[in-house]
């Protein structure tokens, strides 16, 4: 709030207008008064007052009226109600409708000053709440945009310069000096798939999510998930079953988010199984709703650590030591929540876990829609992804 | 390809442009490089060129972005296939709200992210100069 704060006092009485000039001449503030309701909301706009005070009880518009339209007007005026002595259930009832305090009749001075100090303190609040909550999402759109500038572009500068220099070596390098460069060259890989992950971890947008949801299988992102964990996967010679029940149930959703919040449960899933082992996705159809089951038969998770999961840059080393940026299920559950679904986990220490996507159901609507019944698991691991 | 192709590079990291310039160079391209769209957009117009390579980020935000719209508008240079290269995917999306992922700047383009693996960068340049080839449109 810049300057004196203005308040406003509507009230038909000439005396309680007089009063309250009175009362608060001299206390630093810019006052203005209103005989009516009407009156007061016209002043309303060219005064633009920080407080408003409005007598419940007036000939004409009712103190309810003003308080409505004030709100319409500007939500971040405050206001106190004068109501007479008896009448306290109004003063409460116009609380309940915004009013941010109520003064009963007849009130001393001290009173009355006291108020208005304090409903001159909660409108510069308010203030200071909204300029910290802007600038809050501006620190996080900022933060997005210098990691993922500042950070990745002299990471890619890096590695570009990497891939050139393995081609002109490649005729001339020793074994070890070829494997050195292929450290090199996957360490830096995981750095920007990190730095990448950590971006979309804070500038995840749900509105856009929501706004470029379309009907699609869930066949497509399950497919592509897989596709881009098999490399992953296939090193730590790790299987991963399909199984899609046909023709695939569908859902309202973003095919690229839904994928990544797939891929995600997947390399978990990866990270945590031991050599060799297996995975296997599922997708089924059950009231309505598509449950996409990620299960693996790796470490577990011990039950204390269950709550933490899905919390920002929670991390736990895989089998292998792998390391992770703390926030896949994170992200993974922020895109579910976008497309309006849950994600939970279910995990025996020692044994594996699942993690089970749940997304409502998009109806049948002609060919290619899902059925409405749970039916049987049609495809079975020989499908596989394809 | 009877010549030799010569390829525009307007990116403002010259570390980056070394990396993707040896990889074009080395499979017989010509290069030249512009360090700010201003530079770039005066080269491609005092010489004739077969393909752009065009950062998004460059200075103050989005240049990358103008030049390309800039390019689109040009009658003389509306054709020439355009290679975007940007280091994140998502900037393009939401410089265009409402668009595709992927909008058409003009008629022939192709969008890789950075770091770009060379024989990914290979393929697509060959690609957009074999398209405008077959587009019968000299782009030169």
């Amino acid at each position: 709030m810049e300057g004196k704060a203005r308040i406003l006092v509507i009230d038909d009485e000439e005396i309680v207008l007089d009063s309250c000039t009175e009362i608060l001449r001299g206390e630093g503030y810019q006052l203005a008064t209103a005989s009516d309701g009407m009156r007061g909301l016209a002043l309303v706009k060219e005064f633009r007052p920080d407080v408003v005070v409005v007598d419940l009880k007036m000939p004409g518009l009712s103190g309810f009226d003003v308080l409505a339209r004030l709100r319409e007007a500007d939500p971040t005026v405050v206001t106190v109600v004068i109501t007479g002595y008896a009448t306290v259930s109004s003063a409460v009832e116009a609380m309940k409708s915004g009013a941010y305090d109520f003064l009963p009749k007849p009130f001393t001075p001290e009173e009355f000053r006291l108020i208005i100090r304090r409903a001159v303190e909660k409108r510069s609040l308010t203030f200071e709440a909204m300029a910290l909550r802007r600038e809050r999402d501006l620190l996080r759109e900022h933060f997005a945009a210098i990691v993922s500038h500042e950070l990745k572009a002299p990471l890619a500068a890096i590695q570009q310069n990497i891939f050139v220099l393995e081609r002109q070596l490649a005729a001339t390098a020793t074994p070890d000096q070829r494997e050195r460069l292929a450290r090199v060259k996957a360490r830096m890989a995981d750095l920007i798939q990190m730095v990448d992950t950590w971006r979309r971890g804070v500038s995840i947008d749900i509105e856009a999510i929501k706004s470029r949801q379309v009907p699609v299988s869930v066949r497509i992102p399950i497919d592509k998930a897989v596709e881009s964990a098999l490399v992953y996967a296939t090193r730590k010679a790790v299987t991963i079953d399909v199984a899609v029940p046909e023709p695939a149930p569908r859902v309202m959703g973003d095919q690229g988010t839904l994928t990544e919040a797939l891929v995600n449960l997947l390399s978990n899933a990866v990270k945590f199984s031991r050599d060799g082992g297996r995975i296997e996705v599922t997708a089924e159809v059950r009231d309505d709703e598509v449950r996409i089951a990620v299960t693996d038969h790796g470490v577990g998770i011990a039950p204390d650590e269950l709550p933490h999961l899905f919390e920002a840059f929670y991390t736990q080393p895989g089998v292998g030591g792998e390391r992770g940026s703390g926030l896949g299920l994170a992200v993974s559950r922020r895109i579910v929540e976008a497309h309006g679904g849950a994600i939970t986990v279910q995990s025996t220490p020692g044994q594996g876990s699942t993690f089970v996507i749940t997304l409502p159901m998009l109806g049948d609507d002609g060919p290619g829609g899902a059925r409405r019944e749970a039916e049987p698991l049609a495809a079975s691991a020989k499908d596989g992804p394809r | 390809m009877s010549e030799r192709k010569r390829l525009m590079i307007i990116d403002d990291d010259p570390d980056f442009v070394a990396g993707i310039r040896a990889i074009l160079d080395g499979a017989g391209y010509e290069t030249e490089v512009a360090y700010n769209p201003k530079d770039g957009f005066a080269a491609l117009k005092a010489r004739p060129h077969d393909l752009l390579l065009l950062d998004i980020m460059m200075g103050r935000g989005a240049e990358g972005v103008m030049m390309a719209r800039k390019l689109r508008k040009d009658p003389a240079l509306k054709d020439l296939p355009i290679l975007i290269i940007t280091g994140i995917r998502e900037q393009i999306a939401f410089m265009f709200p409402g668009q595709a992922v992927h909008p058409n700047f003009v008629p022939l383009n192709e969008l890789i992210e950075k770091p770009v693996e060379p024989d990914l960068l290979l393929e697509r340049v060959k690609a957009l100069l074999q398209a405008a080839e077959t587009r019968g449109q000299p782009v030169s």
